[in-house]
């Protein structure tokens, strides 16, 4: 359907009679941002704005965003006859870094073939970094510590105390020191300036010229990298400016409330005075700020320049008026009356309109009873219990609709899905890792290398031979047969005389004769020949392996893909680690497939997460993640004082150890000490503990910030509830959900 | 054979004149250099008065061919040779008379040459320390072997464009637009290139740029030199000159009137090793320098919708460069039906594999000579050269590909000698792991599985040992050694008492030892490698890789706590030494697909039915190679001094490189491209390259009519 065929909202109407120009528009939760700005795409391309050579960029916050957009806009020009998968470019940031790097390598000093590290594999970096450091350095903390005695060992050994508080320092530090375009030389330069020690700078320097070296040992850059690299590309060629702005006339920015000041300075580069760019986001619902530099206030500094042109997309259709009461009702409360003045500002009107009575997306009929606000505080097993008694409840009435049980945090998260599926209750938990296929493909692989590491175990040949099997298991009446197989191949004694027989001891002839059918016979050796293919090719390189070890085991394309790309990866990891062999390699594979690195796939699951197609099931995710998305029942957990904290003097800080002194966040004292030093009045700026405070109020504002983008998830139902946290933690129901409580009292 | 006119042309030429023969690829110009050198065979002319002058070894191969039919007439040897070739023979032959000028520290002996991998390696010897002690090259994201691979490669451009190397820098600087603080790198790459040349000069190691500025300097200039030249060619066949350096192309201007005859080659559109310093305009002054010029217009091998597609990337192009295109028509010319693409494009890498591998089966299915197809991709990743090979593989369809050979240390048959090496050698302290040795036993023992390789490692192998790791086989429990085998058992026991002989390293070296170990007892009988040829080409690339390691490094670097073979080992594993090598194209079957990068295609020069294009949104077809540390542009002797290098320029240089693969890739096909690509490349990236953008227009010119 045409965007003149389908009914448009006021606010969308404004929009799409853009023409050129600056724009921002500030939208509110299930405005159809998405759906605009893509028909506004399709409509500059279909008008004839651009020429064969250029291309509409829109940018966007997460790959999933990507392929949505892409979508939308090859669909709406293959609608309007034209050859679809033209004229537009839909990127993440780094992304579009990628892409402004791969042009001119040499600006960057980088070399063309220049690999990017992922996420993984930097924190693996940054974590021998750290451990290095600390071996050496062991007194450094000491100022900064209050312990008992007693404790010392635990704080220097277990991994979640001081090696834990090192590498996030060193994540933080490196972080912001590359939003802030430093390098390891320039920080050296600059801490050689300095009067005054700056002790906390030097850790953090230190780190991360360790791990710059690391990286550049292995031609590598991190995605933190690329975006500063780009810019420093722009800054340095007015001609690559000047080609960039050629090929794209137009820039439409998604998601602009989480933009860093790095991707503001690359789009005004991008656009310059007289440029197109459309800036579209919520405010509200900025979530990625603590200790970057990423903030709403770009957003709502360019919305404010004379120069552009101000939009609003107030109306959604995706909540009950309930719903929607109670997402206004805590901007409202927030607003005026939040006992912390500096949280505030937190959230910021518009407040959500309905959407107008003939609206093609009408909002849900109300249902003031499908709001359920749990007052009273539930232990963390209670509140696991209570919730999934619920949802067991729930269920069955509702087949069709979609649920979600949204945490703070990704452990929490796995308990509610571990209950549902002790009680079995189908659960989807992909958004807490690495997509499910993904991960049971790269398992496929992983089961296998661990039978070729160790062939001897003939546990491990079952387990291998379970995977290969592994689509069988639909299969409810032939999957008996297969595990038969399993458990026999479980028990041969000598693996040696299965897979390699000799003329006297061959386990085939010998199960044969005890009377073994020819069915299982077949498919024994079927196995063999796999297993005999994978020993013989052991000595290829490891991409080459995968690749061997791929053909036998995947059939459908996006397996086949996420073989190729892991092949890749163990290549360059090989590369990276030249003594790496066979088990290093499968120890790999196991982190990937038990999640403990993300990696992304090529599964529909991780390019794009559309809740509508589990209906029936729990889908399990934090509340970060659940941005962009919407249930018909959503439940909130946890939503205590150490979640959402307020200010409150009882209030604790999770970034505050327990081990420091005068609860210090030496992550934000930090930063703070990098800050003083590269806005070169060090003497002056850096007073101790005024960054703790201050990463506090940050923290303040931006869990209420989330507290609003998890409420804006429900369509029809939600429930929220607290829990106590640990017995020492004594954690109460957060001062936000209180006045939640009270608001909706009144309400009703 | 029917010859065309302007081959007639030639041959009714005098071998007392210097002639030019100008034009396209596909027109028949090399064809005519073969029958013209069998002319001057027919005549009488001795073969080893006539000299064959080509930019690289591949293009002599239509040569050898017509010789190779023709033996008879070859009486003697027909001189084939590179510049750098003949710069060696020249410095092996007149080194006594320059040596003294060239500024080695020890004149009065002969010097070392060193090859591209000794090259490398002491340039990370030098350059190491550099790197760690005064961090150089800090502000690079780079991996090491490629900083050394490219001081070297500005030092190759400096001798093949003839500047002095102090000027490396101030020129990389000039042209530069970037971060004012990134020029650093440029002095760090001039004080590693310097420092680099005085430790050759002080140690008689030349390298190959050193050898190429002493030829250009000292020898070219030499009375001797120069008249023993002379005297022994007196005639000159050039093929490819627009493939060839400005410094080649001096040699050849000046060199011109001494020949009684020439015919000087060139290719009008080419010019495809421009990265590695060749120049079509100081070729032109070669073909000026002659006589006469025969142009060779009329394509012979492409068909009239090959053509018109030639005709649409040059309007594409000229377009995208903001050029008024020129109409070029080609009546009956139908680009669209000289291409063909997929039904849908693919979204995974694979698939496209998948496609292209297919389309070859049907193709071959309908009588297409597999011979007759090429795969070409701008990079041939061992990805996709292994998933390729494996799915043709899979269809019984011949192919090979022209590529160097893996890197020593993906080599199994390396692996297992080098294993064997590390347990002979403890002190080396270079122990390998339990499963290496388990795979080193699977490979060296025959027939031996991993099972009981794995078995077998457990209890005779000890990692941790301080001397010798091996145990006897009887010292095995008798119950595992049933297992085993005591055929395999007994195997080990001969391979572990060779091992447990092994002399000192002080008096023996790596290559001896290998050499010895394969020839006693990998290779008899009962033994992996026995009767395995494709191991013992390896095993014997790998000794002749040690030996002139040894004999360059060891006499540099001899002193008392240097093991020569334990510097090679960790060299090979590190990949500072890959002793990759170019598998002989000659020894490629006669009718397969042939699967090669594209530059590589070009340089083969030769023409088939059908080209594959794999990857065609990728950034590699355009994308210039070695950044950043050096700039084939910049360094290049049309560059004008003061003048900066953008990305308009970039551009313009992606631009044109595009144009010349593709109309040199076109020349080459004579009925039908394929062009395969998938959404996302293989590591799940989503490429849209200037490539596919020219293809798109093309497409869309010829569907609004313009042919």
């Amino acid at each position: 359907m045409s965007a003149a065929a389908m009914k448009l909202r006021p606010g969308q109407q404004q929009i799409l009679r853009y023409q050129n120009g600056k724009m921002g528009v500030s939208a509110v939760p299930g405005s159809g941002k998405t759906w605009t700005l893509s028909y506004l795409a399709a409509d500059l391309i279909k008008s004839g704005a651009i020429q064969p050579d250029q291309e509409v960029l829109i940018v966007t916050l997460v790959n999933a965003a990507v392929d949505n957009f892409s979508a939308r806009i090859s669909g709406q020009l293959q609608a309007a006859g034209l050859l679809p998968g033209l004229g537009y470019r839909v990127r993440t940031l780094h992304g579009l870094a990628n892409d402004i790097v791969r042009m001119r390598p040499d600006l960057a000093g980088l070399s063309n073939g220049f690999q990017i590290v992922d996420e993984v594999e930097a924190t693996r970096i940054i974590r021998s970094v750290s451990e290095t450091w600390l071996q050496s350095n062991p007194e450094f903390f000491e100022p900064y510590l209050d312990f008992d005695e007693s404790q010392r060992e635990k704080i220097y050994t277990q991994s979640q105390n001081l090696p834990a508080l090192v590498e996030s320092i060193a994540v933080a530090f490196i972080r912001l020191a590359k939003d802030r375009q430093l390098t390891p030389p320039d920080l050296h330069r600059l801490l050689a300036q300095v009067q005054i020690p700056l002790p906390l700078v030097e850790l953090g320097a230190g780190l991360y010229r360790e791990y710059q070296d690391a990286l550049n040992y292995r031609g590598s850059v991190d995605f933190d990298d690329l975006i500063r690299l780009a810019l420093r590309c722009l800054e340095s060629d007015p001609s690559l400016v000047a080609t960039l702005r050629q090929r794209w006339p137009y820039i439409l920015e998604d998601e602009a409330q989480d933009s860093s000041l790095l991707q503001q300075k690359i789009l005004s580069l991008l656009t310059g005075e007289t440029g197109n760019w459309v800036r579209v986001g919520d405010p509200n619902q900025a979530i990625y700020e603590t200790f970057t530099t990423a903030s709403p206030q770009y957003l709502l500094d360019f919305i404010q320049r004379p120069d552009v042109l101000t939009r609003s997309l107030p109306e959604s259709g995706r909540s009950t008026w309930s719903i929607i009461s109670l997402a206004n009702s805590l901007i409202n409360w927030t607003r005026d009356k939040h006992p912390n003045l500096d949280a505030r500002k937190a959230l910021n009107p518009p407040l959500i309109q309905p959407t107008p009575p003939d609206d093609p997306q009408p909002n849900p009929p109300d249902c003031p009873d499908c709001i359920q606000l749990v007052e009273q505080l539930l232990s963390p097993d209670q509140e696991v219990k209570f919730v999934v008694d619920s949802i067991e409840a729930w269920l069955p009435e509702h087949p069709d609709q979609t649920l979600a049980i949204l945490s703070p945090r990704n452990t929490r998260g796995f308990k509610f899905a571990d209950e549902c599926q002790r009680r079995g209750i189908p659960v989807v938990d992909s958004l807490l890792r690495s997509t499910s296929s993904t991960r049971l493909s790269t398992s496929a692989i992983f089961h296998i290398l661990n039978a070729l590491c160790d062939p001897r175990e003939s546990g491990k040949l079952s387990t291998a031979y379970r995977v290969w099997r592994r689509k069988e298991r639909e299969d409810e009446q032939r999957w008996p047969f297969y595990q038969a197989i399993a458990k026999r191949i479980k028990s041969c004694d000598r693996v040696e005389d299965f897979l390699w027989p000799q003329t006297a001891n061959d386990w085939l002839t010998e199960i044969k004769a005890e009377g073994a059918d020819a069915a299982v016979l077949d498919e024994l050796e079927t196995f063999r020949d796999v297993i005999q293919r994978g020993q013989n090719s052991v000595f290829l390189p490891i991409d080459q392996l995968i690749l061997t070890l791929s053909q036998d085991l995947f059939l459908e394309p996006a397996e086949l893909a996420l073989a190729h790309k892991l092949s890749v990866l163990l290549r360059q990891l090989s590369n990276a680690h030249p003594d790496w062999r066979l088990p290093e390699f499968t120890e790999e594979m196991k982190q990937i497939a038990n999640n403990q690195r993300r990696f992304l796939g090529f599964s529909n699951e991780d390019t794009a997460f559309n809740p509508d197609l589990y209906p029936g099931q729990v889908v399990v995710a934090t509340m970060h993640k659940a941005k962009g998305l919407e249930w018909d029942a959503v439940y909130l957990t946890a939503v205590n004082n150490y979640n959402f904290p307020s200010g409150e003097e009882y209030d604790q800080y999770q970034s505050e150890k327990w081990f420091a002194r005068d609860h210090l966040n030496l992550e934000a004292e930090t930063l703070a000490q990098l800050n003083a030093l590269t806005e070169g009045r060090a003497m002056d700026w850096y007073q101790e503990g005024a960054a703790t405070l201050e990463a506090r109020q940050e923290f303040i504002r931006e869990r209420l910030r989330l507290f609003y983008v998890g409420i804006t998830r429900a369509r029809r139902w939600l429930t929220v509830t607290a829990n106590s946290g640990r017995a020492s933690a004594r954690n109460v129901p957060a001062r936000a959900f209180l006045e939640l409580i009270n608001a909706w009292e009144k309400h009703k | 054979m029917a010859l065309t006119s302007e081959q007639s042309r030639l041959l009714d030429h005098p071998s007392t004149r210097k002639i030019a023969l100008v034009g396209p690829a596909g027109t028949g110009k090399t064809t005519a250099g073969t029958l013209w050198l069998k002319k001057l065979l027919e005549s009488g002319i001795p073969a080893n008065q006539i000299l064959l002058f080509i930019p690289q070894r591949t293009l002599a191969k239509p040569y050898e061919d017509s010789l190779w039919d023709d033996l008879a007439l070859s009486q003697g040897l027909v001189s084939i040779v590179t510049l750098g070739g003949l710069a060696r023979r020249m410095l092996d032959l007149f080194w006594p008379a320059i040596s003294s000028q060239t500024g080695v520290a020890q004149p009065d002996r002969p010097p070392q040459f060193l090859t591209l991998e000794t090259a490398q390696y002491f340039m990370a010897h030098v350059v190491r320390p550099l790197i760690e002690e005064k961090n150089y090259f800090e502000s690079l994201t780079i991996n090491r072997n490629r900083i050394f691979s490219q001081i070297l490669d500005n030092l190759n451009k400096a001798a093949f464009v003839g500047f002095p190397i102090e000027e490396i820098a101030p020129r990389l600087k000039a042209a530069w637009v970037g971060d004012v603080e990134q020029m650093h790198i440029y002095d760090d790459v001039q004080a590693s290139a310097l420092a680099f040349r005085s430790f050759c000069l002080e140690h008689n190691l030349l390298d190959f740029s050193l050898q190429v500025e002493i030829f250009i300097k000292y020898l070219w200039p030499l009375p001797a030199c120069r008249s023993y030249l002379t005297q022994s060619y007196r005639h000159l066949i050039v093929d490819n000159i627009e493939e060839d350096t400005p410094v080649a192309h001096d040699v050849l201007r000046e060199w011109l009137p001494d020949f009684d005859s020439a015919v000087v080659i060139a290719d009008r559109e080419a010019g495809y090793r421009f990265f590695l310093g060749a120049d079509t305009q100081s070729a032109m002054t070669v073909v000026d320098a002659c006589d006469e010029t025969l142009l060779f217009e009329k394509n012979l091998v492409s068909s009239k919708d090959i053509q018109g597609l030639q005709n649409g990337f040059r309007r594409a192009v000229a377009s995208l460069m903001g050029e008024t295109p020129l109409q070029q028509s080609l009546p009956g010319a139908d680009a669209t039906r000289a291409i063909v693409t997929p039904r849908e494009n693919p979204r995974y890498f694979p698939a496209m594999v998948n496609w292209a591998s297919a389309e070859i089966r049907r193709l071959i299915d309908q009588g297409t000579p597999a011979g007759e197809i090429v795969v070409l991709a701008p990079f041939m990743s061992d990805v996709l050269r292994y998933t390729l090979s494996r799915k043709l593989d899979e269809y019984g369809i011949p192919h090979h590909s022209h590529r160097p050979s893996r890197a020593l240390r993906d080599e199994p048959a390396a692996q297992t000698l080098l294993t064997f090496a590390t347990v002979a050698f403890p002190e080396w302290g270079l122990l390998p792991q339990r499963i290496n040795f388990a795979f080193a036993l699977m490979q060296a023992i025959d027939p031996f599985d991993l099972v009981r390789a794995q078995l077998l490692s457990r209890y005779v192998y000890d990692e941790r040992a301080e001397g010798f790791p091996l145990k006897p086989f009887e010292e095995v429990p008798a119950e595992v050694r049933d297992r085993i085998t005591y055929r395999a058992g007994e195997r080990y026991e001969q391979l572990r008492s060779w091992l447990a002989a092994t002399l000192p390293e002080d008096d023996q070296t790596l290559d001896f030892f290998l050499n010895r170990l394969f020839g006693e007892v990998l290779s008899q009988p009962g033994f992996g490698f026995h009767n395995d040829l494709e191991n013992a080409n390896t095993v014997a690339t790998l000794i002749e890789s040690i030996q002139k390691f040894r004999w360059v490094i060891g006499d540099q670097l001899n002193h008392d706590d240097f093991s020569t073979g334990k510097e090679y080992v960790q060299m090979v594993a590190d990949g500072v030494i890959a002793a990759q090598y170019i598998q002989p194209w000659q020894d490629a079957p006669k009718d397969s697909v042939f699967l090669a990068p594209a530059y590589t295609f070009l340089m083969r020069n030769q023409a088939v039915d059908v080209q594959f294009w794999l990857d065609i949104g990728s950034p590699a077809w355009y994308q210039r190679l070695d950044q950043p540390l050096t700039q084939p542009y910049v360094l290049s002797r049309r560059w004008k001094a003061g003048e900066v290098w953008t990305t308009e320029d970039e551009l313009r240089a992606a631009n044109a490189t595009l144009l010349r693969l593709s109309l040199g890739l076109l020349n080459r096909c004579r009925q039908k491209v394929y062009l395969g690509m998938s959404e996302m490349d293989v590591s799940g990236y989503e490429n849209r390259g200037l490539l596919l953008r020219i293809i798109q227009q093309v497409l869309l010119e010829t569907k609004r009519g313009i042919r």
